[in-house]
């Protein structure tokens, strides 16, 4: 335990939210309830997973409703955004990209 | 805290902000408080017909808790700024953590 | 909380928090810390005539008379408007409180546009317009389960699971 606090500031992974610390300035992947995700760099997060992200891809997930079928055709719907402040309590997780 | 004090430094600019019922709404930036509550001025509506309960609206205060984004103009954010103090908040907060 | 002034002192010391921004552009100068608070962006709206959406879609014409720091709301002389097709009707409803957790937005009605409803919608008798709306929330009820449980199959969890939207 004593070496984890000394290693403290420059450090490794403690805790869940010192993942995305590591991301910051770098593009991530976040998965977002209501059937979006989106990509792009992360710049601020805080406690709540509220973020904000730059050159951003949004991808909304759409429903087409098949008249004659009972499966429905699912498309994606692409947006860009320069700057966008995502609020914490839609965001599902959190991921690093490559 | 980190982002009470980011949108203060973004009023009077002009953001979007698009609520979890997929409205959004465009406006200037008059006010938030720590909820997270905004305040927009002189707003327009995009797709207005869709929502003709907002046309002789001019100005909304919209719940902090119903927002799903706001689009912010890129040339007014400071991204190094930012992240330097996105670092510093987290740090205190893990101080705090760690006290209990 | 309904006589706070604007030149009151702010309810709690914000020099610390303003300490975490780092140097370079001060966080809006101009403005005094206490303009930034619920109570003061609800001040503004006192007295003045609103319209209040609510989560599960409805739509209140009201005027603010008194509210809290948690959003609850009293709302007088209110008529509920509702909107359908091309058609709009309204309801009078009188004296409201509403709970704060159930407001979406308030919007200041400006008064030289009131009671403006753009085209096409035109007024229509309250019965035509209820039945219709009735129809329309069960139709978009059923789309939206339906909706949901294709995503389900992506992985996808509702945003809001079992309110109604708008």
């Amino acid at each position: 335990m004593a070496e984890a606090e000394e290693a403290g500031g420059a450090n490794p992974v403690n805790e869940p939210l010192d993942l995305v610390r590591l991301s910051l300035n770098e593009v991530v992947f976040v998965k977002l309830r209501g059937d979006r995700e989106l990509k792009g760099r992360l710049h601020a997060y805080d406690s709540h997973c509220n973020l904000v992200l730059g050159e951003v891809e949004e991808t909304v997930y759409v429903v087409d409703e098949e008249e004659d079928n009972d499966e429905d055709n699912v498309r994606t719907v692409k947006k860009q955004s320069e700057m966008l402040f995502v609020r914490g309590d839609s965001v599902v997780l959190i991921s690093p990209q490559q | 805290m980190l982002f009470f004090s980011f949108f203060k430094t973004l009023v009077n600019h002009e953001v979007t902000v698009e609520l979890k019922n997929d409205i959004s709404i465009r406006g200037t930036l008059k006010s938030v408080d720590q909820y997270l509550n905004i305040k927009l001025d002189d707003i327009t509506v995009v797709d207005e017909l869709k929502y003709p309960h907002l046309s002789s609206v001019k100005n909304v205060f919209i719940r902090g808790s119903v927002v799903r984004y706001v689009h912010l103009p890129a040339a007014a954010v400071d991204t190094p700024l930012l992240e330097d103090a996105t670092r510093r908040e987290a740090s205190q907060a893990s101080a705090k953590a760690k006290q209990g | 909380m309904e006589n706070l002034n604007l030149h009151d002192a702010a309810p709690r010391p914000l020099s610390s928090m303003q300490n975490q921004m780092p140097p370079g552009p001060p966080p809006v100068p101009q403005l005094p810390p206490q303009m930034f608070t619920t109570a003061a962006q609800l001040l503004d709206l006192t007295d003045k005539k609103l319209m209040v959406s609510l989560r599960d879609g409805r739509k209140l014409i009201g005027v603010l008379r008194s509210w809290d720091q948690f959003g609850n709301l009293v709302l007088q002389s209110t008529v509920e408007r509702l909107f359908v097709q091309h058609l709009y009707a309204d309801i009078e409803r009188g004296l409201f409180l509403v709970r704060g957790e159930n407001v979406l937005l308030l919007g200041e009605i400006d008064l030289d546009k009131d009671d403006y409803v753009p085209e096409p919608y035109e007024l229509a008798p309250v019965e035509r317009v209820f039945a219709l709306k009735k129809a329309e929330d069960a139709e978009r009820g059923r789309v939206e389960k339906r909706r949901q449980r294709t995503l389900a199959g992506y992985g996808f969890e509702g945003e809001h699971a079992g309110e109604a939207i708008l």
